[in-house]
Order: structure tokens, then C-alpha cells, then sequence
């Protein structure tokens, strides 16, 4: 009986909430373990992704072209609230996990819609940063600096934009299909997308606002 | 198929539990990395907003490199705990992951070395 529950996780296919479900529905099955993997890998990519932007922007902050600087220019109070936003965010999305292991597919959906729902605010403060950086003359065509910055905090906030579209589409799934061997693995990725994007904004807020303040 | 689903459940419940204590420890780990996070980022903040007033003494390329460097801890602690990183299994993708930051870093350098000679 219980050989049911462990070696043969095709068993499961197409169940919705069960108590036969393995207890790391994530790592039940082979492709589930190599999403899980392949997944690190694009990480690994995207680190690479960020980097480069990271030494672009570091390399031509002081371009400024005339145009207005980090110094003036940055708002540490919008920023620190930006960051608080994201941060809780990952750890949302680490009660979402939990409550997989849990195999509870309400609570995961709520902790889910909690991390969609700062991960809109976050992108919410950005876009309204952007828009006064543009009134000052900041634009991503203003200067090197202007350009650099869009790009590298613009493919962040990207980024945050695809998590928000991806986790709540993953909820729509949740809902319909029910937590399986199937979903638990695109669950489990998409918060360590999540927990990926709070540390490329950790970098953000130290190399370029903190820095970019200090001039 | 009802009594078999209850004798599947029963076997695993002992199971499930002593699993549980081995593998996932609760919420007080990731309780313990989110408020170290805060820690960290407001103390960065706390050591900016000092070094931009008018009387602190701290050289600007010091709080850079303090700064950074509780950025890097941060990060780490993030991708032990949140990520599962220091959990067994994670072989590859330390390797995977290791690789990405060893291309990037070199971007980096790269890019400072050429921007400051």
C-alpha cells in the first residue's frame, strides 16, 4: 500500500487534493525533480542577465549628460518602502510552500494572492518613481546614466511584472486542477523565481540607490 | 478502494510526521531569515542616511563596501533558507547558480577595471 504512495507518483495524475499524495509533491516524479533543476539553471542564467546590467549601469552612472543625478534624484523613503514590499512578499511565497508540504490548496492560494498582491504594489511605487524621474528629466534616453538605469531597474521591475502574470495563473491552475504532482512542481519554481527577483533587488537597492545617494 | 485508502493514510501518518521534523522545520527558520532581512536592508539604510549628514566623518567608499557587504550576506542567507539552498540535493544547482554569479562577477570586474583605467 504504501508502495503506492511513493514509487509509482504516476498514480496520482489528475487527483486533486489527497491524502495519497507523496509528502514532497515537488520531487514526486522525475520531471518534476528536473524542472526543478533546469529551473536553477535559468537562474544561473539570469544571474549572468543581471550582471552585465549591473556593471553597464555601475560603469556609466556618472554619464549624466548634464542631466540630473542619483545624488538628486533618488527618494530613500520610496525606495525603503519598495523594498519592504518585495521582501515580504518572498516570504509569502515561502507560506505558499508551506502550505503545499501541508497539502492544504486554500491556504496555498491565499498566500499565493497575498505575494501577487505586494508584488503589484511594489511595481506600483516603480512605476510612479519612473514617471516623476521622467518630469525631472531623467529618461531612458536622456544619458548614458538615464539608459543603464531603465535598463538594469526596468528588467527587474519586468521581472516582477511576468512573476505577478505567472503566480496568478498558477492560482487559476490551483483552482481548477487542484494541488497534484503535476502542479506542486510549477508551485514550488515559481516561488524560487520570487525569492530569485528579492535578490536581485537587494543588489538594486544597495549598488543603485544607496550608492547611487551617496554619489 | 475506501479501506485500502484508510490503511495508506494510517501507514504514512508516523511517517509523515518524523519526515516532517527532518525535513521541514516550520516557519520559524524562514520567520528568523525574513526579520534578519530586515535587519540587514535597514541597516543599510540607517549607515547611508548617517554618512549624508553634515557632521559624520565615514568615508563614502567605506559605507559602499559595508553596505555591499550586507547585501552579499543577505543574499546568501536568502538563498539558504528561502531557496532551500543548504538542503540536501542541492548539488547542481550550487553548481548551476555558482557558474551564473562567476560570469557575472567577472562582467563586473570587467566593467569597473574599464570605466576606472
Amino acid at each position: 500500500m504504501s508502495s503506492v504512495t511513493h514509487s509509482d507518483p504516476h498514480a496520482h495524475h489528475g487527483h486533486g487534493v489527497g491524502e495519497e499524495l507523496p509528502h514532497e509533491p515537488e520531487r514526486a516524479t522525475l520531471e518534476g525533480r528536473n524542472k526543478i533543476l533546469g529551473f536553477w539553471l535559468f537562474l544561473g542564467g539570469e544571474c549572468v542577465l543581471f550582471g552585465t546590467l549591473f556593471a553597464v549601469y555601475l560603469t556609466l552612472r556618472n554619464s549624466t549628460l548634464g542631466g540630473p543625478s542619483g545624488v538628486e534624484l533618488f527618494d530613500l523613503v520610496l525606495v525603503a518602502w519598495a523594498t519592504f514590499l518585495l521582501l515580504t512578499s518572498s516570504l509569502t511565497s515561502v507560506f505558499a510552500i508551506q502550505a503545499m508540504h501541508m497539502k492544504n490548496v486554500k491556504q496555498i492560494m491565499f498566500w499565493l494572492g497575498i505575494t501577487v498582491l505586494l508584488g503589484a504594489g511594489f511595481l506600483g511605487l516603480e512605476i510612479y518613481e519612473f514617471y516623476h524621474y521622467v518630469h525631472e528629466g531623467h529618461s531612458f534616453s536622456s544619458s548614458a546614466f538615464g539608459t543603464s538605469f531603465y535598463s538594469l531597474v526596468g528588467f527587474h521591475g519586468a521581472h516582477v511584472a511576468f512573476g505577478i502574470l505567472w503566480i496568478s495563473l498558477l492560482i487559476v491552475q490551483l483552482w481548477k486542477k487542484g494541488l497534484t504532482v503535476v502542479t506542486a512542481p510549477k508551485i514550488y519554481v515559481s516561488a524560487l523565481y520570487w525569492h530569485f527577483i528579492d535578490v536581485v533587488w537587494v543588489f538594486i537597492f544597495t549598488l543603485v540607490y544607496l550608492m547611487g545617494r551617496m554619489g | 478502494m475506501a479501506g485500502t485508502e484508510h490503511t495508506v493514510e494510517h501507514a504514512s501518518t508516523s511517517e509523515l510526521t518524523v519526515r516532517r521534523k527532518q525535513r521541514h522545520e516550520g516557519p520559524r527558520n524562514h520567520l528568523l531569515t525574513f526579520g534578519l532581512s530586515i535587519m540587514l536592508t535597514a541597516l543599510s539604510f540607517v549607515a547611508v542616511a548617517y554618512a549624508l549628514t553634515e557632521d559624520s566623518h565615514v568615508e563614502p567608499w567605506f559605507v559602499s563596501f559595508f553596505i555591499v557587504g550586507l547585501a552579499i550576506f543577505q543574499a546568501v542567507i536568502q538563498l539558504g533558507f528561502w531557496m532551500h539552498m543548504k538542503d540536501k540535493g542541492h548539488g547542481y544547482a550550487i553548481v548551476g547558480i555558482a557558474f551564473g554569479f562567476f560570469v557575472a562577477l567577472t562582467c563586473l570586474a570587467a566593467g569597473l577595471l574599464w570605466s576606472w583605467w
